[in-house]
């Protein structure tokens, strides 16, 4: 039975969009200001010996690194991105210097004109290579971070092992293609720097720039402009953008509007992590799991940036859904000369759920059993042990997303049927299985976050929700009003929630993560309980409430033991595609997906969350192609680097199995990225099927699909 | 700098050619990204353009014996629309781009540009189509074949503007248009395969694009080809493959690039080409 | 070079760059923001207008290319019954996530129902295809179309 809080609400902001009323930063009306334009490296590792530039006619300046007043270093996690190249260079697209004036035609020529002298340093392209120590590029070992898990006796496990079943599954870099390219405006006024622009974590920019400038909190100012998409994309880079802008107009003391124009985004801009994930499973004589060894291999790109993040969500990913008794995890994140890559949805699990779930196909079919059955049978259960020692916290509703699978596509997932050849095509079907924890890796939300709400009832009796979290397209701005309009039992539009000033909001977080429904929304819920009985009519009163971790999770970021996470949302998928064996091209031709993400908040903003992250993992699967050559990507422009279009689309089904959880609002758990995860295992499982092949590569193209069956032919 | 000129008739147009260094410029879709510079500037051209697309003169198909005449400024959408285009040729002009820039995109357009995957190629080839090239002096027709001499260049002079584009419309008995794109949409072709048997002419006709630096057509292996297969009683697809790799696999040089491999080129056109082999000899068979 | 033409049902005279980008063109000189940058090379279909009725992408318009036509934005669409019915599907099935690509899916699908008033499924499908949309999977936009045409029997 659909919980009342589902029942689907308009989208305040819907109208504005349909309309082209709604203000994206390029739309912001224009004042007397500046554009940047970037010189960025050609070279992936290279000494800058010298910059010439044409002369600069009058209002024409530029800015790079020496400008800033305290730190030329953009703060991510480390302080290791620099904003501008400093003297160095080390990878194709890192900004050397900005360049700023009112005609865009005339930057574009003075750009041309710019001549850089480097001296070419040996770069590092590819994972092996930075592995292998071809070149030390980051410090001792080009390692950027390493981890290691061990459950149980891996060791033992082995010894004991009837039979041994390894594969190695890689996954291509993705770009996150938000269809609103990055960009700020930033103005520099009495003092104050104020930044409007496309992000995600308005907070994330401010603490950037603070050291940069070495201002004091109440001198910069960030404001959240309509963003068109994020996906993660905009979780880090608008830090470096904003840093861009802030020191163009602080130094010009106009404002400065940097947009990126499309192939810029893609060149400049972090990359989903390409990794290289080895899998060994022992099995006993009766063919039941003893245990697995793991290794993890992502490419982190030229700076550190979020790849220890990364690398930690693929690390307690890799094990899948499944009960591993004894375990050895070894997780690597490499550094190489190519652009730092970062957040995009999923953010490690996309990469380590194709590799288990591949894996655990490929074995079911080793041990001739049906692949659906023994995923099932090895799921891990309410009050299992987890990889990293803790527990399951909540029921396992693996029944109930399969039972309603059968009923929402009229197959049953044990009774799949066989490929079909149909006319000069194959059809077949894939499964995936998998789960994403919600909220902040680790002790994030409890150390490093520590998010705040406030909500403030006015006068007049309408309330204001004041967060950083934002509205990207995800429907986060419906949701959490609704969760406050519900506590509160007054009308949804009386609730008050605007784009995020930094200025007029506490710092409750980055929008990332999966968090924002489950923990800003469970914060709202509590701070929402206190407002409705306090404080007297027609007065205004703000309550405010803290992040507090729930004391029964308990985990330890220094060795990896405990929940890494105080939820886990949970999918199942099936899919149906039709391959043609002649030229390999293959095609989604059906989709069904089911959920628990506790309770939905919105049933319609839910769903669109699952069909869009769907979409973005069947693109990951087929034709988001992202190839690195030399340090240069060679998929540059939108034509090349490709989503899929309507007519790559299936048609697709979505359901949702309820599970209250306690520590959401209604019960919600995460949301968003949970679909991309098991998406693209999915069709890939049903592209092997289709095709009788091994699929252990993504993007699953016909050139590395021809290559497999002739490798099979050979045999 | 005269950034663009708009005639207002054919006649004023080759005149501007004659007299100018320009740009022809029909529907644009090609050149605007070709010479693009940054959001909030204009493309830069480096020489005036000469519009044409709105000229009356250049735009139409007309029914001429035994085939069609097409005016190439025609914009892809309205061939979609025109009844006497055959469906095999709507095949590969419905997979071109999206529907926004076959409202604005021309054949002559397509055909000047040159591209190895250009679209509309491959159906021009298979069906001997000829151009018209107008100057101040006069007219003169060439093959398409001789016209694309290389990647991005034709031989089109320098006064001179394409003015119709002509081929005999057979009588389609089998064909098959397979576009082996990077998507289903707004795809650039990795692969253009158009082949056809016609009432007249039995003998498979073949073209080739996007594996070698122009569209591949050897009237030669047509014929020699065709005579093998009906001069032996049984064929089957690995050995048709073999017979068309011995004609085929000299001519397709394909290259690796951000869109496919040479190796998936090869492979997969000479299986293309092998099922239409296939096909072939299926009709001789049914015929004796 | 002169150019004239009718803007949003509005006759224009103005002086322009002849190879101006009509997505500059309209954002810039007229303040139409309602058309979108989100590739500048025609892939992404965020820019659509209607010229003389047609689905075409601005950023590969020239300024010389609008003389003597008519462009339509979604400016000049949205005070239309039309729009309405589009506007209020579109939130229905949930079309609307981050919005960017919106305007140029609504453009879109006026110049399909204009033409074919009941379209299939793959219909809407194939007159969508220029259109990219990163955040619905075009799932809710299709049905958002679909109840559009239904919706608004008589009106297309």
């Amino acid at each position: 039975m659909q919980s009342l809080i589902s029942r689907p609400v308009k989208r305040p902001e819907g109208e504005d969009k349909a309309s082209g009323r709604a203000l994206y930063v390029a739309d912001l009306p224009k004042k007397d200001f500046l554009w940047g334009r970037y010189l960025l490296s050609d070279r992936p590792r290279a000494r800058i010996l010298s910059i010439t530039l044409p002369p600069l006619p009058p209002g024409y300046s530029t800015v790079s690194g020496e400008d800033f007043p305290a730190s030329g270093r953009a703060h991510i996690i480390k302080d290791d991105w620099p904003f501008f190249a400093e003297g160095e260079v080390n990878y194709i697209g890192e900004p050397i210097l900005l360049l700023l004036g009112a005609d865009a035609q005339v930057l574009h020529h003075l750009l041309n004109q710019i001549k850089v002298e480097y001296e070419d340093l040996p770069p590092v392209l590819t994972l092996e290579d930075s592995q292998n120590k071809k070149e030390i590029i980051f410090g001792r070992n080009n390692y950027f971070t390493e981890y290691k898990v061990i459950k149980g006796d891996p060791e033992g496990a082995f010894q004991k092992a009837d039979r041994v079943f390894e594969g190695t599954y890689r996954t291509g870099a993705q770009e996150h293609i938000y269809m609103e390219p990055q960009g700020m405006l930033a103005e520099y006024d009495e003092g104050i720097l104020t930044v409007y622009g496309s992000m995600q974590c308005p907070y994330y920019v401010k603490n950037a720039l603070l050291p940069a400038f070495g201002f004091s909190e109440d001198r910069i100012r960030i404001i959240q402009t309509t963003t068109g998409g994020g996906f993660g994309g905009k979780e880090d880079f608008p830090s470096l953008i904003a840093g861009h802008a802030t020191l163009g107009a602080y130094k010009t003391g106009k404002p400065v509007k940097i947009i990126l124009d499309r192939h810029t985004d893609i060149l400049m801009t972090p990359k989903r992590h390409p990794s290289k994930i080895s899998i060994r499973t022992a099995l006993d004589s009766q063919d039941r799991i003893l245990g697995m060894e793991i290794q993890i291999l992502i490419d982190g790109g030229a700076y550190e940036g979020l790849s220890s993040v990364v690398l930690q969500r693929a690390l307690f990913a890799s094990t899948g859904v499944y009960r591993i008794p004894n375990a050895r995890i070894t997780a690597l994140a490499l550094a190489t000369n190519t652009v730092p890559n970062g957040a995009f949805r999923g953010f490690g699990a996309p990469q380590a759920y194709f590799a288990i779930e591949t894996h655990m196909q490929e074995l079911a079919q080793f041990i001739k059993q049906d692949p659906v059955k023994f995923k099932r049978s090895n799921c891990v259960d309410y009050g299992d042990s987890t990889l990293t020692g803790g527990t399951i916290k909540e029921p396992v509703m693996v029944d109930e997303l399969l039972a309603k699978l059968k009923e929402i596509s009229g197959l049953d997932p044990y009774k799949l049927p066989p490929r079909e050849i149909k006319g000069s095509k194959t059809r077949a079907y894939g499964f995936s299985l998998f789960k994403h924890g919600c909220g902040f890796t680790g002790s994030g939300e409890r150390d490093k976050i520590k998010a705040v709400v406030k909500l403030r009832r006015n006068a007049d009796g309408t309330v204001e929700i004041l967060i950083a979290n934002t509205e990207i397209g995800q429907g986060a701005h419906t949701t959490l009003r609704k969760v406050v309009s519900e506590t509160l039992g007054i009308p949804f539009s009386r609730i008050i929630l605007n784009n995020p000033d930094t200025s007029r909001v506490p710092d409750s977080g980055p929008t990332v993560a999966s968090r924002t429904a489950m923990i800003v929304g469970n914060l709202l819920h509590r701070a929402a309980l206190k407002l409705k009985n306090q404080g007297t009519v027609g007065e205004e009163i703000t309550v405010e409430e803290r992040y507090a971790q729930p004391p029964e999770i308990v985990w330890d970021q220094e060795t990896f033991v405990g929940d890494a996470y105080p939820a886990f949302s949970w999918g199942a998928n099936l899919v149906e595609v039709e391959a043609d064996p002649l030229t390999l091209e293959v095609q989604v031709k059906n989709f069904w997906g089911t959920y628990d993400i506790g309770v939905p908040l919105d049933e319609r903003i839910a769903e669109g969350q699952m069909t869009g992250g769907i979409s973005q993992g069947i693109g990951y699967a087929t034709v988001e192609v992202l190839q690195n050559r030399e340090g240069r990507f060679l998929q540059q422009t939108m034509t090349d680097c490709l989503i899929p279009t309507a007519k790559d689309s299936p048609e697709i089904k979505v359901a949702f199995v309820n599970n209250p959880c306690p520590y959401g609002p209604f019960g919600a758990k995460g949301a968003g990225e949970l679909p991309l995860v098991g998406a693209a295992p999915a069709v890939a499982s049903a592209i092997s099927n289709a095709l009788d092949l091994l699929v252990r590569e993504l993007p699953a193209t016909p050139e590395s699909l021809i290559k497999e069956s002739k490798r099979g032919e050979q045999k | 700098m005269v950034k663009a000129f708009y005639p207002q008739s054919l006649a004023e147009a080759l005149g501007i050619r004659a007299a100018e260094s320009v740009i022809p410029f029909a529907g644009g879709t090609d050149l605007m990204v070709k010479f693009r510079t940054a959001p909030g500037a204009p493309p830069d051209f480096k020489k005036p353009i000469l519009y044409l697309g709105h000229l009356p003169e250049l735009r139409g198909v007309n029914k001429i014996p035994g085939g069609l005449r097409i005016l190439p400024c025609t914009t892809l959408a309205e061939l979609l629309q025109e009844d006497n285009i055959p469906l095999p040729f709507k095949s590969a002009l419905e997979e071109i781009a999206g529907p926004g820039i076959r409202n604005l995109g021309t054949l002559g357009g397509n055909l000047c540009n040159a591209s190895p995957a250009g679209d509309t190629l491959p159906f021009l080839y298979a069906c001997d189509a000829v151009l018209e090239l107008s100057s101040l002096q006069g007219k003169r027709t060439v093959p398409v074949e001789d016209f694309i001499l290389a990647p991005g260049k034709t031989s089109l002079g320098e006064e001179e503007l394409l003015t119709a584009v002509t081929f005999p419309v057979p009588v389609f008995k089998e064909w098959t248009y397979r576009k082996i794109g990077t998507r289903r949409a707004d795809a650039l072709s990795k692969i253009s395969f158009f082949a056809f048997t016609s009432q007249a002419h039995k003998k498979p006709r073949i073209a080739l694009g996007a594996c070698a630096p122009r569209v591949i057509r050897s009237r030669q292996a047509e014929k020699e080809i065709y005579e093998r297969i009906t001069k032996r009683d049984s064929w089957n697809f690995p050995e048709l493959k073999v017979l068309g790799e011995e004609y085929y696999g000299k001519l397709i040089s394909p290259i690796d690039d951000q869109r496919s491999t040479a190796f998936y080129r090869r492979e997969v056109s000479l299986r293309l080409i092998a099922e239409f082999l296939y096909k072939t000899y299926m009709q001789t068979r049914e015929e004796q | 070079m002169i150019i004239k033409c009718i803007i949003n049902h509005k006759p224009c005279e103005f002086d322009t760059d002849p190879t101006k980008r009509v997505i500059d063109l309209l954002r810039e000189d007229f303040g139409l923001t309602g058309v979108k940058e989100g590739c500048g090379e025609g892939e992404c279909g965020a820019c659509s207008i209607l010229l003389n009725g047609q689905l075409t992408n601005s950023c590969l318009l020239a300024a010389l290319q609008l003389q003597g036509r008519e462009v339509l934005t979604l400016e000049g669409f949205r005070e239309t019954e039309q729009f309405r019915i589009l506007e209020e599907s579109f939130a229905e099935t949930g079309a609307v996530q981050c919005g960017f690509c919106t305007p140029g899916f609504i453009m879109a699908s006026k110049a399909l129902l204009s033409e074919n008033p009941s379209p299939t499924r793959e219909e809407v499908r194939d007159a969508l295809s220029g259109n990219l949309c990163r955040c619905t999977g075009y799932e809710s936009i299709i049905k958002g179309v679909l109840l559009a045409a239904e919706k608004g029997e008589g009106v297309w």
